[in-house]
């Protein structure tokens, strides 16, 4: 009888791929929470969300960043097709800085935000949420420039905490000392840091080829041992970035190439951005749509909110006067350094504008099993609740 | 008008611009008309060949907008043309004003059902065909704005006029309109050269074949006023000299051979034009008859949204359709046909299968073996354009795809014409002897020559997805097109192509609207 060739059943891989900091992330993961993040494995939690919370507001904090939608523009047009892009005018921004940038579809409905490096006037590489390499080419479509999608050549880690410039320090990046917020520049031959952040506290981004993912990441954790580093998930994270007032795509609006629903684009001016539009700086995309709103008259305003109590009240629905229904929180936390009951919320203008006074949140609390609802009051608030000088201290100092 | 300041400048002076132009001019604005060709016309054309008078492009009219010819006070001598459906067999129909007989005088057996089809479809042709005096309907403002309310009426008239249809005619407008030419035809009448030529009339300039879906309406659309063919005395050029002098006779300031280098933008409202010889023009308002991805090029694409472009640049808008001209050393004779019937419209689409078939090669990038041709001979008519004893024959042919695989080489050129004359000849033997003189215009030729974008007679694509509120797309079907002051006003705008004049005048009318000449 002949023998039967056995051959191996293989499929095309499914599932969650792994960053190249995967391997490091499950070693030290107590909680094994993750969660995806643009088709990439990420922690959730890796120990606590206490203890990494309190980790990025008064040691340093690690997070991978890797999975980040990365995007290099380069070309003679470079700049025009960024500035075609975004409503900001990208010509302000000057080599070597980094600028946090929104654009917006043809309506002025925010698509995403993200923050853009800038090499030179021929170079940049713009970093966001939402995957855009359709999108760029077609805003690049008719100019000189090159797209490339480097979301996969290029890992990065988050740095954030009041002790993390003394990690660089001690990891041997000296030359970090002298770097303003929203500088970056290359510190060793493909070792890119910049001084970013999504947390509102001292922090750095190192960016380095995916390969070279994982002894920087050795370099980072040998270095912070004394200055209490640890690794943290993205639970932590998002109370860090609702404290500094940062909105979340997906979450504080709706990146309106990924809506279903008809009205649930937003555009920045609806978003507290209208300083970010830059009528002045010729045609991009969405401008003319946003000139209608211009002098804050939009539909909507999403505002920070400070909620009586300290039942975090996300998805809260938002009334007047207790009674007319006015929007919603759209990220709520309890801050454990504030130690107030703060909230990201969309009220329906002319309300959050025009009327600020009076607003009610209506929060659900469960007392041992029995359900009850309270109408709390609301404060409007105009600055970040996460606020700190150390943040913006140049040079830094060690903690 | 001396000087280089004008209240509006219209680009290109085809009969769109022209008629743009004529319609700002009788309302007090002073326009100058910028056409880069040596002379005016556009597609209507009359040129020299070889000593006779051809119309180089466009041969008949069909579609003359009635609201335009009155509010042009157009002058135009026409002769109504009768239409002759050839057949192999030598048993050919003519078609007169909705009613169809062989040639040698005996009834045609559908001549009834054909009768009935013809005057429903004009009917419902004439109700649609109010759209198009003006711009699509929209609602955008809202149900409580002003505006609104105007379009409202627009609509509620023409719900007014699908109710007085009856139930009967009012279901079976609304469950063709939407179908194709193939079914609604075969349904009523057997396939053969009646059904060929009602099916060829419906796909005749687009990229479509009988069974495509929409063809019904592209049908409805060149039966818009009534279905009449008109043959205008004195060859399409003096159609165009006509629009001319209407033009001229209100002021406009008309420049051929001149050509325009960028438009002049400045915080995104058009300022003028810039030649490619230096000059500035100065205007408040451009209005563009080229073809919307050739407006946004000379505006600049980066005054437009990536949307906007992005609609541009997946137009549809692959020209099917060469021009053949012949001079003939004398006079042609078809098998069957008396004289004066050879005058006419002469269809070789012989049968709704047929037309279909020819269509297929295009869609692989190849010529149509066996070609529908539109031929008309018009020295029968107006001897005047040919020297005495010679003739011009004037033939429509399709299939032959913009993006031709290889290219339009000689070689194909000469397949063509040869393929041309063939199909001709099947009906007047020998005709290729008669040749003395041939033109081939290919729609890259046609592309070169007139600016149309793929050389497309409707410079976009008549199919559902591009007429009324999506011509020529989405957000741009009411002539503004994205940088203030800057229309569209020809062929891709509403109600679309054929000499016609509807788009030129709506977007002239447009730009009074919107107030931007001050």
């Amino acid at each position: 009888m002949a023998k039967r060739k056995v051959i191996t059943p293989k499929h095309v891989p499914i599932g969650l791929i792994e960053t190249p900091l995967f391997e490091r992330l499950n070693a030290i993961s107590r909680a094994k929470s993750w969660t995806g993040w643009a088709g990439y494995i990420s922690p959730l939690v890796l120990d606590t969300v206490e203890f990494e919370y309190f980790a990025i507001r008064n040691q340093a904090t690690l997070f991978d960043i890797s999975p980040m939608h990365k995007y290099r523009v380069t070309g003679p047009d470079a700049q025009a097709v960024l500035n075609r892009l975004v409503t900001r005018d990208v010509s302000k921004i000057r080599d070597g800085r980094v600028g946090y940038v929104m654009w917006c579809d043809e309506e002025g409905m925010l698509i995403d935000d993200g923050t853009l490096f800038r090499f030179s006037k021929t170079d940049f590489r713009l970093c966001c949420q939402e995957s855009m390499l359709t999108w760029l080419l077609d805003v690049a479509w008719g100019y000189d420039a090159e797209i490339i999608d480097e979301s996969d050549a290029i890992a990065a880690v988050s740095l954030q905490g009041p002790t993390s410039w003394s990690v660089l320090q001690e990891a041997g990046f000296a030359d970090v000392a002298t770097m303003k917020p929203f500088d970056w520049r290359e510190v060793e031959p493909d070792i890119w840091i910049s001084r970013t952040g999504f947390t509102g506290d001292l922090g750095y981004e190192i960016w380095v080829p995916w390969a070279k993912a994982s002894a920087l990441w050795d370099r980072l954790w040998a270095a912070g041992d004394h200055w209490g580093l640890r690794a943290i998930g993205f639970e932590a994270l998002n109370m860090c970035r609702i404290e500094a007032g940062f909105i979340a795509a997906g979450v504080d609006f709706q990146p309106v190439h990924a809506a279903m629903r008809l009205h649930r684009g937003r555009t920045p001016i609806e978003l507290g951005f209208g300083k970010m539009v830059h009528f002045d700086k010729g045609h991009f995309n969405g401008r003319r749509a946003l000139l209608q709103q211009r002098g804050n008259c939009g539909r909507y305003a999403l505002v920070k909110i400070d909620i009586a109590g300290f039942k975090p009240a996300d998805g809260a629905l938002l009334y007047h006067k207790k009674k007319k229904e006015v929007g919603f929180v759209t990220s709520g936390v309890w801050s454990p350094t504030m130690k107030c009951n703060i909230a990201l919320a969309e009220l329906k203008a002319p309300f959050g504008i025009d009327i600020v006074d009076d607003i009610w949140a209506e929060i659900y609390v469960n007392e041992e099993g029995k359900w009850d609802k309270r109408l709390v009051p609301v404060t409007l608030k105009d600055k970040p609740f996460f606020a700190n000088t150390r943040a913006r201290a140049t040079p830094p100092r060690p903690y | 008008m001396s000087g280089n300041r004008f209240d509006a400048i219209v680009i290109g002076a085809g009969h769109n611009g022209l008629t743009a132009a004529a319609t700002l001019a009788a309302q007090g604005k002073s326009v100058c008309v910028l056409e880069r060709d040596g002379r005016i016309g556009g597609m209507s054309k009359t040129v020299d060949l070889d000593g006779a008078q051809v119309p180089e492009i466009a041969h008949l009219l069909y579609n003359l907008n009635p609201s335009v010819a009155k509010s042009l006070g157009l002058q135009l001598d026409t002769r109504a043309l009768h239409t002759v459906a050839l057949s192999p067999d030598g048993n050919h129909v003519v078609i007169n004003d909705g009613s169809a007989v062989f040639a040698d005088g005996s009834a045609h057996p559908d001549a009834q059902a054909f009768t009935a089809l013809y005057v429903r479809l004009t009917k419902f042709a004439r109700l649609l065909g109010q759209l198009a005096d003006g711009p699509p309907p929209a609602l955008s403002g809202g149900v409580l704005h002003v505006a609104t309310l105007g379009e409202l009426a627009k609509l509620g008239k023409l719900g007014w006029g699908l109710k007085r249809l009856g139930k009967k005619d009012m279901r079976e407008l609304l469950r063709v309109v939407l179908s194709n030419a193939f079914d609604l035809v075969l349904d009523e009448i057997s396939d053969g050269p009646l059904a060929g030529a009602l099916t060829a009339d419906a796909v005749r300039g687009g990229y479509a074949g009988p069974r495509s879906p929409g063809t019904v309406f592209s049908l409805m659309y060149r039966l818009g006023n009534g279905g009449t063919v008109t043959l205008p005395m004195g060859g399409m050029g003096a159609v165009a000299n006509a629009f001319e002098s209407v033009a001229r006779s209100r002021g406009v300031d008309i420049r051929t051979g001149v050509q325009i280098e960028r438009l002049v933008i400045a915080d995104d409202r058009v300022q003028g034009v810039l030649l490619i010889d230096g000059t500035t023009l100065h205007a408040d308002a451009v209005l563009s008859s080229a073809g919307g991805m050739q407006t946004m090029r000379i505006a600049g694409v980066a005054s437009f949204d990536v949307e906007a472009v992005r609609r541009m640049r997946n137009l549809r808008n692959k020209g099917t359709t060469a021009k053949v001209n012949f001079v003939l050393s004398s006079t042609p004779t078809f098998t069957g046909l008396s004289a004066e019937q050879s005058a006419g419209r002469l269809l070789i689409s012989p049968s709704a299968r047929d037309v279909e078939r020819a269509f297929n090669p295009a869609k692989y990038g190849e010529m149509s073996p066996a070609p529908l041709i539109e031929a008309v001979i018009p020295s029968l008519s107006d001897p005047s354009l040919a020297p005495a004893g010679t003739h011009i024959l004037s033939a429509v042919v399709s299939y032959a795809p913009y993006a031709l695989d290889g290219g339009w080489t000689k070689k194909a050129r000469a397949q063509l014409l040869d393929s041309v004359i063939q199909t001709l000849d099947q009906y007047s033997p020998g005709i290729g002897a008669l040749v003395s003189t041939s033109q081939v215009l290919t729609p890259v030729d046609i592309e070169t020559m007139t600016g149309a974008p793929g050389g497309h007679w409707h410079h976009a694509e008549m199919g559902i997805d591009q007429i009324l509120t999506v011509r020529p797309a989405n957000m741009v079907s009411r002539y503004a097109f994205g940088v203030g002051g800057l229309y569209l006003c020809g062929a891709s705008a509403h109600p679309g192509g054929d000499v016609m004049g509807a788009a030129g005048r709506n977007a002239a009318m447009q730009v009074i609207k919107d107030g931007v000449l001050g």
